[in-house]
């Protein structure tokens, strides 16, 4: 569904990415650890075009989108929830879930109509968001911005999900429910590739996992693989 | 003076105060999606109305030439986008400042020689002769600027909140990034902004003009009190526009007959310092929410 070959990309004149290369079934939770620095955001913000590549190709369900405009990208199915969560403050708990639609929502009227079966949807897999949709998102809490953040990017119907840090500054309690909410996801057929600074939490759910240091993979292997390799659990992931 | 004099002073102070607002308005709808605004806000109002004006002496029905201008005004104000915001917002600089000051100076003196300095009338079929309404005299032409004024903030707000583009403007305010990754292009929706700031100061040119005139001298005159107006009532609130512009209208006509014609300009000013020393968010305006 997504695949990524030989991507390079970075900040002016230093590269961060040297040529990574990753594949994403349908209906795969793909994870890609490693640590601080290793280039696991740069390589999602190349995917979802926030950052031009410099080289390589990025293909969505068989089709070319590396150059285009990340709003292009987002068009053609590519959801990508960003590292920090950024969801839009100002707005209310329901209006970001609708904007998250924004790619097949009518743009002047009737849009609620139908985004109704997405809505509920995310608010039964979020009821809390439900109770807060009026409330402005900037005034949730981090879980429920993450919950936010997710049931975001699910509005879209995205053909992928890029789910960047989900687990990041929340207490461990949270990062469990965000957990076994992936989990769920993942059971629902959600096509997933999510970075994890928690390698061992994304190890649990993942189907498969990339390694990446300094701007390449390392290794892929499976996740029993990667549980069972002591040396590399040491190493990178804490 | 009369109670009756003094109303009659506030009324038409107030409805000046209208199109100050609009203008201010014009502020506001490019800041709500890019935190920008166009400093040559006051040119584009001129030289709408200058090309109005033309169009008026060329025998074109003054019912063509509303929708004209404000087409005009809309063309122009993607103009100033595409050759002085545009670069500067997505190399995150602040050069937009100074770029729009540079595209108003230069507008003006393309205004002074195209049309010359002086002043001139703006003929318009709306009459002019008062109606006698509740003690005070009032002229059609002073209603036509306030059912104007309301008719076209009305229709933008109602786009801004009712519709999903409109609440698109919004995300990309508060985050463009984020905006982009949802399928909504921030340049687009930019773009737009400037369009319907350029029609709305288009507007604002076209409804003065018939009662004040036109001239190069027009734009920095309306610029600065747009610009007290909208620092006063904040830059995100509609509602909060109108009700300072009408104040400030009302105040400086009454500070104009009292005082002196002289102290016109002072009541802007004052407003404009105390509202920055006192709440630089503005009266209406409301403190971001930032949470980490």
């Amino acid at each position: 569904m997504l695949r990524v070959e030989g991507l390079h990309a970075g900040y002016g004149a230093s590269e961060v990415l040297q040529g990574v290369t990753l594949e994403v079934g349908a209906g795969q939770l793909v994870a890609l650890i490693g640590a601080n620095g290793a280039g696991k955001t740069t390589t999602m913000r190349a995917i979802s075009g926030l950052l031009k590549p410099a080289r390589g190709r990025v293909i969505l369900d068989g089709r070319e989108v590396q150059g285009l405009e990340a709003f292009q990208i987002a068009r053609l199915g590519l959801a990508h929830s960003p590292e920090g969560r950024k969801v839009f403050g100002p707005l209310s708990v329901e209006d970001n879930l609708l904007l998250g639609a924004f790619r097949r929502l009518p743009a002047f009227f009737g849009y609620r109509r139908h985004a109704a079966a997405g809505l509920e949807r995310v608010y039964g897999l979020f009821p809390k968001l439900k109770d807060r949709r009026t409330q402005a998102a900037g005034t949730l809490s981090g879980g429920e911005q993450q919950m936010l953040a997710i049931g975001r990017a699910l509005m879209a119907d995205p053909k992928v999900i890029l789910l960047d840090e989900p687990s990041m500054g929340l207490a461990p309690i949270i990062v469990q429910e965000v957990f076994a909410t992936i989990r769920r996801l993942k059971e629902a057929g959600t096509t997933l590739l999510l970075v994890e600074q928690f390698a061992s939490s994304a190890l649990a759910v993942a189907d498969r996992a990339y390694v990446m240091e300094r701007g390449r993979i390392l290794r892929e292997k499976s996740t029993d693989d990667l549980r069972h390799d002591e040396g590399l659990l040491q190493a990178y992931l804490g | 003076m009369t109670a009756a004099v003094l109303a009659q002073v506030v009324v038409s102070g107030a409805l000046m105060g209208l199109v100050y607002a609009l203008v201010a308005y014009g502020f506001q709808l490019t800041y709500a999606t890019s935190k920008s605004i166009n400093f040559g806000q006051g040119e584009l109002v001129m030289v709408s109305a200058f090309v109005s004006l033309s169009l008026v002496n060329a025998g074109l029905p003054y019912g063509l030439v509303l929708p004209a201008g404000m087409l005009f005004g809309a063309l122009l104000g993607l103009f100033v986008e595409r050759a002085g915001v545009r670069l500067a917002l997505e190399q995150k600089s602040e050069g937009w400042i100074l770029m729009t000051i540079i595209l108003g100076l230069f507008f003006l003196s393309a205004a002074e020689n195209v049309w010359g300095r002086d002043d001139r009338p703006f003929p318009t079929p709306i009459s002019s002769d008062p109606i006698h309404l509740l003690g005070v005299d009032i002229t059609p032409l002073e209603i036509s600027v306030a059912v104007g004024v309301f008719a076209v903030m009305g229709l933008v707000e109602l786009f801004k909140r009712v519709t999903l583009l409109g609440k698109a403007f919004e995300a990309v305010s508060a985050d463009r990034d984020a905006a982009e990754l949802m399928g909504i292009s921030a340049r687009r929706a930019i773009m737009l902004s400037y369009g319907l700031s350029g029609m709305v100061a288009a507007l604002a040119g076209i409804l003065v003009s018939p009662i004040t005139t036109v001239g190069p001298t027009m734009s920095s005159t309306l610029i600065l009190k747009a610009f007290s107006v909208a620092v006063v009532a904040g830059l995100d609130s509609g509602f909060g526009v109108v009700v300072v512009g009408i104040l400030l209208g009302a105040l400086e006509a009454v500070t104009s007959l009292t005082v002196g014609s002289g102290w016109r300009e002072a009541p802007g000013l004052v407003l404009l310092i105390l509202a920055l020393a006192v709440r630089p968010t503005g009266v209406f305006g409301k403190a971001t929410i930032r949470k980490v």
